[in-house]
């Protein structure tokens, strides 16, 4: 069953997924780019210390890259669910209807996953080979809020598309665009570091608010 | 034997709209029930709480005595849900939707007979259902559901957007496969004459109440519509046995369960001036009209 709930989800995002590798990729190829061209220009002694004493990241273009690519995956995942109201006849197969909804959410998120790990193995491929360890673990680290971003972006479009009225998905909207915010508080390397096992901890938790949309679906609120 | 659904006493409202009170009803097994009703009596409501996607204000929906708002997954395996509007996920092709489907009723599922309802649609296995015709459509919808072979149907205005082939096509593969597998099928459909062809039993509402639950060969065989001539201006006050009696250009029109000895009776006791009083059996789209009314 399982593979089942995957194999749909696969259907709807397969090519949004490889549309979504090749901008985010991109996007992160230019940022190491220009990062390459200002090396060659200025040479890596002094890129170092703009990155140590100005906080200077140099992928700052990425960061609402994966908020964009969280929020358009669920809603090419979940706008067609509701949709004449399909959700119904998922609803409806023989399987606990919070595994299937839970499902078709980690669908998503190992997706996304998939996308952000092709990001990161491309800045990994890279930045070691003219950064020391200590400044690619900045970036990284500074670069890891914004990829939670991206998950709780996809968790938070779900919930909304998912709700059923338009007046609670306004407010949702809302609410998620607060909820975003907390990602974006401090965009310098090791400013989340202490706290982004609990944000990450928060992110998942999104993953709730779901169910309490499809349960609103489900007793027929409109 | 006990019924395969059974609502008992619901009531629903619409924030302060009253949809319907009271409303308690059976299927049995093997039976084709239609619910018929005009628009906005609270069909698809009804269908939207058997399928357990509304919870109604109270009472409560019982199938295969399980109630709906609680019952365990598996049994969902035996009921067949077709939406209004024949839904389907329309990013899937064909054969996309028969694999994703199939998973889900193991040992149940059955295959052939989805494509081969395919193959008289001479549709290509690729072909997405976005971009087939409503027709086509529900003929995916109708294939799965018998692929799936549920003990029971429950179907929301099967006709809808159909033209009068498919919807023909539909009711009569419906109604051989129903027949022929002792299936049990609730449905509701604003097309009368689709349901004459197909149904056993119908229960007829009106806004807010069932109007009568009978089978269909009871209902034409009781039910009669009854004319006679009235002087100009005659304003019918007749008891409830007689449903919307009408005075256009001097003749009244009324439809009642009555056999004509006890209509002329009743007209003879409340001095109805009346001559050439004619009974005529009615057909089902007559009779819905006749129960509930032209406006």
């Amino acid at each position: 069953m399982l593979q089942a709930i995957f194999y749909k989800e696969w259907i709807k995002l397969r090519w949004y997924f490889l549309l979504a590798v090749l901008v985010t990729s991109g996007v992160a190829g230019y940022c190491l780019l220009r990062m390459d061209r200002a090396i060659e220009l200025k040479g890596a002694a002094h890129i170092w210390e703009v990155m140590v004493l100005k906080d200077a990241v140099f992928i700052d273009y990425m960061q609402f890259v994966p908020l964009l690519a969280g929020i358009l995956a669920a809603l090419v995942q979940f706008m067609p669910e509701m949709q004449r109201k399909c959700l119904k006849l998922t609803l409806h197969l023989p399987c606990p209807q919070q595994r299937m909804v839970f499902s078709m959410l980690a669908s998503g998120v190992v997706l996304l996953a998939g996308c952000f790990a092709v990001n990161i193995g491309v800045m990994l491929a890279y930045l070691p080979t003219v950064l020391p360890a200590e400044l690619t673990r900045n970036i990284l680290s500074a670069a890891a809020p914004w990829y939670l971003a991206g998950f709780a972006g996809y968790l938070l479009t779900a919930w909304v598309c998912l709700e059923p009225t338009w007046k609670l998905r306004v407010c949702n909207l809302l609410i998620g665009a607060l909820v975003v915010r907390a990602y974006y508080l401090a965009p310098v390397p090791q400013a989340y570091n202490g706290f982004l096992p609990w944000l990450a901890l928060y992110t998942f938790a999104l993953s709730l608010l779901a169910w309490i949309s499809v349960s609103r679906f489900k007793a027929g609120k409109q | 034997m006990s019924p395969i659904l059974a609502c008992k006493h619901l009531t629903h409202y619409y924030g302060k709209r009253k949809i319907y009170e009271d409303l308690s009803f059976e299927v049995s097994r093997g039976r084709i029930l239609g619910l018929l009703g005009k628009n906005g009596t609270g069909k698809t409501t009804t269908i939207n709480i058997l399928s357990g996607y509304l919870k109604p204000r109270s009472g409560e929906c019982l199938i295969f005595g399980e109630n709906i708002q609680t019952m365990p997954p598996a049994l969902r395996r035996n009921i067949g849900l077709l939406l209004e509007g024949h839904v389907q996920y329309q990013f899937m092709n064909i054969t996309q939707i028969e694999r994703f489907y199939s998973a889900f009723y193991p040992g149940q599922w059955k295959k052939e007979a989805y494509y081969e309802l395919m193959r008289m649609l001479k549709v290509a296995p690729g072909q997405i259902i976005s971009r087939m015709s409503n027709g086509q459509r529900s003929q995916v919808a109708l294939g799965l559901i018998l692929a799936q072979n549920p003990e029971l149907l429950i179907l929301d205005d099967f006709s809808l957007g159909l033209d009068p082939g498919y919807r023909r096509l539909f009711s009569d593969y419906l109604r051989d496969y129903a027949r022929a597998e002792g299936k049990t099928v609730f449905l509701t459909s604003h097309i009368i004459q689709d349901m004459e062809r197909l149904i056993d039993d119908c229960i007829i509402m009106d806004y807010g109440r069932i109007l009568t639950q009978q089978p269909v060969g009871q209902l034409l065989d009781t039910l009669r519509r009854y004319t006679c001539r009235v002087p100009e201006g005659y304003v019918p006050r007749l008891p409830e046995a007689f449903h919307h009696p009408s005075v256009v250009r001097g003749v009244m029109e009324t439809c009642s369960f009555l056999p004509p000895a006890e209509v002329e009776r009743v007209f003879a006791e409340l001095q109805v001036p009346y001559s050439e009083l004619k009974a005529e059996k009615v057909n089902l789209e007559d009779a819905f009209i006749g129960l509930t009314g032209k406006y």
